[in-house]
């Protein structure tokens, strides 16, 4: 049986009674006091002290009450739990307005899943019969009619492949891969769609785009409506049931498939297929050697900067963390290897770009917020949907870093970041241009094939 | 004493103070505030939560809350003089501090920075590395960043450089303080119009000291002066180990008595045993034998000199004198001798032991589901008997004997915090901690031990024994707070 809201909430109960409102949740770099920086700078959103900690929670940020910074949440988690809270549409509108990235999660030193629990709590909260906000019902019913949140017409979800000539892939039958495009890349970036499927047929991978795939569901699991997002659960793992594998060009949709649907889908159930983001094949690929990029003029000299998503980056690197912790036996042991293989992770883009630097001249410089402690784009949690200004200001914020480092480029590898950063560099006039890793690659025609990719490369990991 | 419990039309008052985006009564807001298992077991949801940012703000809220009888509770923002006491019955308004968090001042001549209460320990020491980087603030060791620098003066608390200069309220000059009968004091030399906080006592009497300890119950401090200290470049630690509480605190107590020379070069010295260690993980993540830890180089008690020095010739024989002063004393006066050696740190140990501020007293969560300092002052020469019946006390709960301590003033006092890791979502466990604090306050009263940051219900006792004391602290406070409106429940005053 599927679990609800409250069922999570219960079983998460130890790790909310944990919090001791220390408050280290509120920075980036808590544990980093000293932490030399690139100095203040003054952008579009005010001045910010690029040095030792900053605060980096957005609905702190934005609203300043203790509710609204995590502690206050777990908080509020803690007196439903005891009964000193009951849920209304008051208690809604302060639970809401978080980007759920997981800022606060990366700095507790007491390992509280934070994101896991605002979550649950939103979920409780529509349990308990109060209502969606306006927004988040208008998505809800578009989604329930259309499987997808933009209002996108389903026969119209691989216009963009049939359009850039990639409909021979659409329900390719002998395909073992599968490429889950996602309603941001299907209906409103099919840039990035288009990059990653042109970038696969490049290497030569038989994949296919399945047709009857719908939203991961990842805005409602994020906005609490599990009912919703376990539909749509159920309908991509029976459309997707037969490939053994699935690529993805979405942070938002990778993080879905690969760490919530495990976490809401029955007792004992697992995935039936393994899942991975374009962006490690790429990595992978140029670590072996198979692939490298091209010189180019236009990119020479730019300088590059990159926004980790918090889908593919913290959220990961935190269920990674949980995961070996819940393996291990001996924790001050396991904690060194636990950081090293954050550490891994958080390269993996970054040995993209540091190619891209060797091969075609850009010029990488990393803002001061990166990795476990990186900046949001203030997409995410049903933020943008349901607070667009709020999130377009915190994108600001983000914008405002790259600035700071005197970055022409902003790149990242999550469609929905793009299109925040996009929106809110034209609103607040930042002059960057925001760009996709792989849809830099496709763009600019910067792939090189040494060697095709093998099939244990393409279906390992 | 009765009072009022705010409604709306005292909600619409404060918005009237401070606009309408900085007092609420929304319930998940006010509920946010919750803060139990920290550093008491003791927490109410306030009625109403107000956030000013000027001191006549504050001064209009107070006059206010004090005609209409609603209890006032400020909190500074963060864990120290935060959360750490938090509003009990009759909750009444709470006042959030937070964004009072302007650095006024840095005079590096005079030696002091002028501060709000909002300014947490990592805003400051980020601050002063920037912009002052050969000085640095006398902010909390082991507090966690976001705590806030007068928080822990007001708490009674220490430093970074404690054992060197004393408590953190001897750190402080001077201060601004508004109490409830609408009245704006400023201390120290500042009680003259154009004086700079270069003199705590003024014009005399001190009156800054009786805000220490305070917790809030006497007034609301909107600005102070604390002094600031030179950050010298040359520093280490010093680290012994040995078998007992009491080999610790003699050895330490010898470096203290030198009083000149070395001990003012030991800014921080602080020790404990080895479940300290242990209890920043998971309980069923890490082994609880002492071989497992003793295997790992892990003493059973140790004791860390955070040595200071102006040139690394300076530095180099402050960490001979204590080397030498240590094998003397094993030789000659240990209670195990053979168990007494030096605690070869690694440089990343060290480098970790010195970073400031830091999360060090953070993750004793990890342990099970909430943890609580109760922590108490002794006399430097009887924390070990301290240490020594609270651990037992804490074995017999099954608890784990966890014991941190340290020097304040060149070992004049110690400051013993033992931690109390336990399962919080267990009533059961919640009466085993107020068991174990009932049956240490009584055998701590009566060796005249004093608690630290007192618990308003089980500490009480203190204030009672105090009689005299008392009468006058209570006379005091009706003179500034006639109508007795704040944080009532603390320092055993209605």
């Amino acid at each position: 049986m599927a679990k609800t809201g409250m069922d999570r909430l219960n079983e998460l109960k130890k790790e909310i009674f944990k919090c001791i409102h220390c408050k280290a949740c509120r920075f980036a770099y808590s544990g980093e006091p000293s932490r030399k920086g690139i100095g203040e700078f003054k952008g579009k959103q005010g001045t910010v002290l690029y040095e030792g900690m900053v605060d980096s929670c957005p609905a702190g940020i934005e609203y300043g009450w203790e509710a609204f910074w995590n502690a206050g949440k777990i908080w509020i988690a803690r007196s439903i739990l005891s009964g000193d809270l009951e849920f209304t549409e008051e208690v809604r509108d302060v639970i809401l307005p978080c980007i759920t990235c997981g800022q606060c999660s990366a700095q507790c030193e007491n390992k509280i899943p934070t994101v896991d629990i605002i979550e649950s709590l939103r979920a409780a909260c529509v349990e308990s019969g109060v209502p969606l906000i306006d927004k988040h019902a208008l998505v809800d019913g578009l989604v329930k009619e259309r499987n997808n949140p933009y209002g996108g017409a389903a026969d119209e979800r691989f216009k963009w492949a049939k359009d850039a000539g990639l409909d021979k892939f659409v329900n390719n039958k002998d395909a073992k891969i599968a490429y889950y495009v996602g309603c941001t890349a299907s209906y409103r970036q099919i840039e990035v769609a288009i990059a990653t499927a042109k970038l696969f047929e490049q290497l030569g991978m038989n994949f296919t785009l399945i047709e009857d795939e719908v939203c991961c569901g990842s805005p409602f699991f994020r906005i609490g409506e599990v009912n919703t997002a376990q539909t749509l659960m159920k309908k991509n793992l029976e459309a997707f049931k037969n490939v053994k594998k699935v690529y993805f060009s979405c942070a938002g949709c990778y993080r879905t498939f690969t760490i919530d649907y495990p976490k809401w889908m029955a007792e004992g159930e697992k995935l039936p297929f393994k899942t991975q983001h374009a962006f490690e094949l790429v990595a992978k690929l140029i670590q072996d050697k198979k692939i490298k990029f091209k010189p180019n003029a236009e990119l020479k000299g730019k300088v590059v900067t990159y926004h980790d998503p918090c889908h593919t980056g913290r959220h990961f690197a935190i269920d990674m963390e949980q995961e070996m912790i819940k393996e291990s036996k001996n924790l001050m042991f396991d904690s060194r290897k636990i950081k090293q293989k954050i550490d891994e992770w958080f390269e993996i883009p970054r040995i993209i770009l540091k190619k891209l630097e060797e091969d075609v001249g850009i010029v990488f410089k990393e803002m001061y917020r990166i990795k476990l402690n990186s900046m949001c784009c203030g997409a995410g949690g049903g933020v943008r949907a349901g607070y667009p200004d709020f999130s377009l200001r915190t994108a600001s914020l983000r914008c405002d870093e790259a600035n700071a480092v005197g970055a022409d480029i902003l790149t990242t590898e999550c469609p929905f970041c793009w299109r925040n950063l996009s929106d809110s560099n034209e609103l607040y006039e930042h002059d960057l241009m925001v760009l996709g890793i792989l849809q830099m690659i496709t763009e600019y025609e910067l792939l090189d094939i040494l060697q095709k990719p093998t099939e244990a490369d393409l279906l390992g990991k | 004493m009765s009072y009022k419990a705010p409604d709306e039309k005292d909600l619409e008052a404060m918005i009237g103070i401070v606009g309408k985006n900085y007092a609420s009564n929304n319930k998940a807001i006010t509920a946010s505030y919750l803060a139990k298992s920290v550093m008491g077991l003791e927490s109410q949801i306030p009625d109403i939560v107000v956030r000013p940012k000027y001191t006549e703000e504050i001064r209009k809220i107070l006059i206010y809350c004090s005609a209409e009888k609603i209890a006032v509770s400020p909190i500074s923002g963060g864990l120290s003089g935060g959360f750490a006491c938090p509003t009990i019955k009759p909750a009444g308004v709470l006042l959030d501090l937070g964004r009072m968090n302007r650095i006024l001042e840095i005079d590096e001549a005079n030696r002091y920075a002028i501060v709000e209460p909002g300014v947490t320990n990592g805003g400051l020491w980020a601050y002063m590395e920037k912009y002052h980087p050969d000085w640095a603030p006398p902010i909390a060791d082991g507090a966690p960043p976001a705590a806030t620098v007068m928080g822990d003066a007001i708490d009674r608390g220490f430093s970074l450089y404690t054992s060197s200069v004393g408590p953190q309220g001897d750190n402080f000059m001077c201060a601004e303080i508004v109490f409830p009968n609408g009245d704006v004091v400023r201390t120290g030399s500042w009680a003259l119009p154009f004086a700079k906080p270069f003199y705590k006592f003024g014009i005399g009497p001190d009156m800054w000291s009786f805000l220490m300890g305070s917790q809030g119950a006497l007034g609301v401090v909107t600005k102070a002066a604390v002094k600031i200290y030179p950050h010298p470049k040359h520093k280490t630690v010093v680290a012994w180990g040995m078998s007992n509480p009491y080999d610790m605190q003699d050895l330490t107590l010898e470096v203290g008595h030198q009083e000149f020379g070395i001990s003012h070069n030991t800014v921080m010295v602080q020790g404990g045993n080895y479940p300290l260690v242990m209890t920043r993980w998971p309980k069923d993540k890490v082994p609880h034998e002492y071989e497992f830890f003793k295997e790992i180089g892990i003493p059973e008690w140790w004791m860390n000199w955070e040595c200071w020095a102006q040139t690394q010739e300076e530095l180099d024989y402050v960490v001979k004198r204590i080397n030498s002063m240590a094998e003397d004393f094993k030789k000659n006066r240990a209670k195990d001798g053979a168990a007494m050696k030096p605690w070869e740190l690694h440089p990343k140990q060290i480098a970790s032991r010195m970073k400031k501020p830091n999360k060090i007293a953070v993750p004793y969560s990890f342990w099970d589901a909430g943890f609580l300092f109760i922590t108490w002052y002794t006399p430097w020469n009887e924390c070990a008997e301290f240490a020594e019946m609270y651990n037992a006390e804490m074995e017999k709960r099954d608890i784990p004997p966890v014991m941190w301590i340290a020097s304040i003033e060149r070992c004049r006092q110690a400051i013993c915090m033992p931690i109390i890791c336990f399962d919080s979502t267990k009533d059961e466990d919640f009466e085993k901690v107020q068991d174990l604090n009932a049956v240490t306050t009584e055998y701590s009263l009566k060796r005249g031990w004093l608690n630290y940051r007192p618990d308003p219900f089980i500490h009480i006792q203190a204030y009672y024994q105090a009689g005299m004391y008392w009468k006058y602290l209570r006379a005091f406070k009706k003179l500034v707070d006639p109508n007795m409106i704040m944080h009532p429940g603390r320092l055993a005053l209605p």
